[in-house]
């Protein structure tokens, strides 16, 4: 592939996944997991964005990121870096990778080996990937990095991880990415486990980053408040399909997907004056407890609007009237099935 | 440092390491200490002295049945048993860290297979083996005994090792560590090992220990090679010689009390090292 | 004001380890009135859940309480009723926990025991702090999980059966069983999703309505407290630095710490403003800074607050604040011109 091919091919380009899990639940039961099942989207890099992917336990949105990468290869379907298929790059181009796209984790404790002082995660990366011509400028980039989030240099070098608390930690991991200067940062989770001001930092330097850095981020979150506050798009997954994507206002304003909906009215509002006006009564909606076939909509045993079909064919993502995609027959008949869309003769019929 | 983090939080291993370094600094100034025992003469030939001396101010423990001085042999298995001890221990920690690292961190088909490999030499009866062995090679040298004691024990080690290493590969700072480019080799030695130095000290320990059982074992029932004067060795001419019956209790239990003792301080050491690096007992202390 | 269900005064809990005294929870006030949800809010690190602990006599060594009395009235206003919970023995305790206050601790789907099916570890948590038959207490134990809608089959199943969400129905049902007084629960809802928290939340707002019950709830995530609690304390580095009704703190919080502490709370829907943070790092309770523990941090910090550490007052009834923009320390009492302003 030419130069010129390879830069126009989209950054990250994931196209049909699957990841499944072979679980033996005791001696004699074997039942496999199906954590992620079918995903496909991109990433391009001329537009830095921030892509939020929402889900609950269980959505496959962990094992989506591990695989993204580079950590476990998805049973099926492919993870294209620039054209190139992550699992079957040589030693050089996955170089190339890891400059392009790094991660940020959840918990800032055993991200670090505890064997070693804080400065090592950052100077592995200099001396890994060359990003200075000697010692001493590299010392220079570290600290401008650590700048970069709000971090003086002498309060945190020279430190074991147990010395600094969580936020520092957690800042620190991401003024590691910083001094690679990727193109994508994947970040899971990344701030469940630091104080409420600590997040607010974090998010603002992820946004900071994308204005004025060109860094797209893939920022994987439970927390619905959290994904609006950073803008830009979001993908909901539910037990391992996109049930839902596009532009976030879109989204949370105007729901396309039932299941979407149901999870924007369980956000706790920050105003006591409105607080949730009736209970969901009966309504127990666990996501691990959702019944649902291959061939049928993964929301069929709780879904309000449930109809025919969603038991008879899983929905493709199609166009909602407000220009976001949810896989929900409410918006036309098109159904996801061998990896692909097809159309449907019949329309929906409405279940009274 | 690992043993200065280890003396400096345990007094368990203060004292076990005292000791051992105490009977190694013996048994390395050992020839020097003869010398001022018994002069120019070598321990172990015979008929240096008179038989069966009491203890006296010339003779610490007196002397023996082929009039060799007690005390003297005695320094002199002391060295020899710790020699081999260290030797098959350090053999089969280092085949247990070569394996067992590559087969936890790779896992799939090499682990499958070093796994099998490691369970096939496990289930070898290694006594009646031995024994078999000592039949017919009457004569063997400190490092060939020290080989064929490692040679039965290093799955021992392997599967601990193998062990500790798929648990910590589960870290996310090895994801992290893959993530930053680090290659295999580099993982495992740079991001795991350190990580497990104390558990590889108490691998080493265990295996010393295992592999002096193993050689008093043999020795004490005659099976060993009868040239190597070892502590197991003059544990079994004693007793085969009727020390006990004779009055003479100092010729069985010398040897048995140094054995006591550096057992003892292989498990101190062992229990001192678990102190002074599980987190779970550290949570009282604040640390 | 009537009688308080728990009067915590000057509640000391220090854990004295070999690199010295950890003053976890270090003079906390604070008085929990009956059939209310008390909120207890603040960042890790703060003493929330020590707190809760010490108040239920759950501290373990190298903790002690060092001083101070926690006085329960649960079967009435007289004070002759009352009982220091600091001072019960062992027995006497026993006695009290399950009957009249109960606990949901942190991460407390993994406290059920795996080896007895749910229904049964209620059975005897009835039979023995009550006098009901075996059959009686089944039937009461179907009955109050039903109540958080848990079946039948769900009942006689072990824990492990159950989904995180179900597990921590079936703890809030038990700590419920003997109709407590009061009920503690410490970051119930943390490891679930948003879907489960919801009915969670539900559930013990339930619980207020139904039983008359008093429920403390401890949480860092302030959004879950503007949803269900009726009275908010804040607390930060070991002391209580706020404490009103709900809709005070959110719309007029008082104490920089609190201000700083809901402006970083992202919300959903709305406006985006950029989203305020609370430089510098959490004080650590070996050394706790000196005067008011926040001055380190605070954009307001005067030379006072390095030196004196402000006491907690009533700046309207039912809002107490511990800060010297509010309290000057030569008058002793409310500053004469802060009254009227609470200007910030």
């Amino acid at each position: 592939m030419t130069t010129s091919q390879t830069l126009s091919q989209p950054l990250l380009a994931v196209q049909d996944m699957r990841m499944v899990f072979e679980a033996t639940g005791g001696m004699f039961s074997r039942h496999n997991v199906v954590a992620v099942d079918g995903i496909s989207f991109q990433m391009h890099a001329e537009k830095p964005t921030l892509l939020t992917i929402v889900g609950e336990s269980g959505s496959g949105k962990t094992t989506l990121a591990r695989s993204l990468l580079g950590l476990r290869r998805p049973s099926s379907g492919s993870i294209r870096f620039r054209g190139q298929d992550l699992y079957a790059m040589s030693r050089a181009e996955l170089h190339d990778y890891r400059k392009a796209v790094q991660p940020v984790f959840q918990d800032p404790y055993a991200t670090y080996n505890p064997f070693y002082r804080i400065d090592r995660v950052l100077t592995m990366l200099v001396d890994k990937f060359n990003l200075a011509d000697s010692k001493l400028a590299g010392q220079k980039l570290i600290e401008e990095a650590l700048h970069a989030v709000d971090l003086r240099p002498h309060d945190v070098l020279g430190r074991y991880p147990h010395q600094l608390s969580g936020g520092e930690r957690q800042r620190v991991m991401l003024a590691r990415t910083y001094l690679m200067k990727p193109r994508l940062i994947i970040a899971d989770e990344p701030i469940s486990m630091i104080d409420a001001a600590l997040r607010a930092l974090f998010l603002n330097i992820l946004l900071d980053f994308r204005d004025k850095q060109d860094i797209s981020c893939i920022f994987i979150t439970h927390n619905l408040a959290t994904a609006y506050y950073l803008g830009g798009e979001i993908m909901v997954m539910c037990r391992g399909r996109v049930i839902e994507r596009g532009d976030m206002d879109a989204v949370v304003n105007t729901p396309g997907h039932p299941y979407t909906q149901l999870l924007l009215e369980a956000v706790p509002s920050n105003n006591p004056r409105r607080r949730w006006t009736e209970k969901r009564a009966g309504l127990s909606i666990d996501t691990s407890e959702l019944k649902f076939s291959p061939n049928a909509c993964v929301f069929v045993s709780r879904c309000p609007h449930v109809m025919d079909i969603c038991h008879q064919h899983r929905p493709a993502l199609m166009r909602t009237p407000d220009g976001q995609e949810a896989a929900c027959f409410l918006h036309g008949n098109q159904v996801f099935q061998d990896q692909t869309t097809i159309t449907l003769e019949e329309k929906p019929t409405v279940k009274n | 440092m690992i043993l200065a983090d280890a003396w400096r939080r345990s007094a368990y291993f203060r004292v076990g390491a005292s000791l051992l370094s105490f009977l190694v600094l013996i048994a390395l100034l050992q020839p020097w200490l003869n010398g001022f025992l018994i002069g120019e003469s070598d321990p172990i030939s015979m008929g240096n002295f008179k038989a069966y001396l009491p203890p006296s101010t010339e003779h610490w423990l007196g002397t023996e049945r082929w009039g060799r001085d007690v005390m003297a042999l005695l320094l002199v298995g002391l060295r020899y048993s710790l020699l081999i001890a260290a030797l098959a221990g350090s053999v089969a920690t280092a085949i247990g860290i070569v394996i067992g690292f590559v087969a936890g961190y790779k896992g799939g088909r090499i682990d499958a297979t070093l796994r099998t490999m490691t369970d096939m030499v496990l289930v070898i009866p290694s006594l009646p083996l031995l024994v078999t062995l000592a039949a017919y090679i009457p004569r063997v040298n400190i490092v060939t005994m020290a080989l064929l004691l490692a040679a039965f024990s290093w799955p021992f080690t392997t599967r601990t090792i193998r062990a500790q290493v798929l648990s910590m590969k589960e870290r996310p700072y090895i994801d992290l560590a893959i993530t930053s480019g680090l290659r295999d080799w580099e993982i495992i030695f740079a991001e795991i090992l350190p990580n497990l130095l104390p558990y590889l000290g108490v691998s080493l320990a265990i295996s010393m220990g295992a592999a002096m059982l193993a050689e008093i074992g043999l020795q004490l029932i005659g099976l060993g090679p009868g040239n190597i004067n070892t502590l197991g060795l003059m544990i079994n001419w004693s007793i085969r010689w009727g020390a006990l019956g004779l009055g003479k209790w100092q010729m069985v239990f010398a040897p048995v009390l140094c054995l006591v003792l550096i057992f003892v301080s292989l498990n101190l050491i062992n229990i001192g090292l678990e102190q002074a690096f599980n987190p779970r007992l550290r949570a009282v202390t604040g640390e | 004001m009537a009688r308080p269900l728990l009067d915590v005064q000057d509640i000391r809990i220090h854990y004295d380890t070999t690199r010295g005294s950890y003053k976890v929870v270090d003079g906390v006030n604070v008085k929990i009135k009956r059939n209310e949800i008390f909120g207890l809010a603040g960042e890790s690190g703060c003493g929330k859940s020590t707190l809760v602990e010490g108040i239920l006599r759950l501290i373990e060594p190298p903790g002690r309480i060092k001083s101070g009395s926690v006085r329960f009235y649960p079967l009435g206003d007289d004070e002759a009723l009352g009982v220091d919970l600091v001072q019960l023995g062992e027995e006497e305790l026993r006695q009290m926990r399950w009957k009249h206050l109960s606990y949901i601790p942190q991460g407390s789907m993994n406290s059920l025991n795996p080896i007895m099916r749910v229904e049964d570890q209620m059975i005897d948590v009835i039979t023995t702090h009550a006098d009901l038959s075996r059959q009686a207490a089944r039937e009461r134990a179907n009955e109050l999980l039903r109540t958080v809608g848990l079946s039948a089959r769900a009942a006689r199943a072990y824990p492990h059966e159950l989904s995180g969400g179900m597990k921590q129905r079936a703890i809030i049902a038990m700590a419920m069983v003997l109709n407590p007084a009061l009920v503690v629960a410490d970051e119930p809802t943390t490891a679930l999703d948003v879907n489960v928290q919801r009915a969670i939340l539900e559930m013990i707002a339930d619980i207020k309505q139904q039983t008359g019950a008093t429920v403390i709830f401890v949480s860092h995530d302030m959004a879950v407290h503007a949803e269900l609690v009726d009275r908010l304390a804040i607390m930060y580095a070991g002391e209580v630095v706020e404490v009103s009704d709900v809709y005070t703190i959110f719309e007029n919080a008082q104490h920089p710490y609190s201000r700083r502490l809901i402006a970083s709370i992202p919300a959903l829907g709305g406006s985006r403003t950029r989203l305020e943070s609370i430089p510098g790092m959490a004080p650590s309770p070996l050394q706790w800074p000196s005067g008011c523990r926040f001055h380190p941090r605070c954009p307001h910090a005067m030379s006072v607050c390095q030196q004196i550490a402000p006491p907690l007052i009533e700046l309207t009834p039912g809002h107490q604040v511990a800060c010297h923009l509010y309290y000057d320390v030569h008058e002793l009492q409310l500053s004469p011109t802060q009254e009227s302003e609470h200007a910030i």
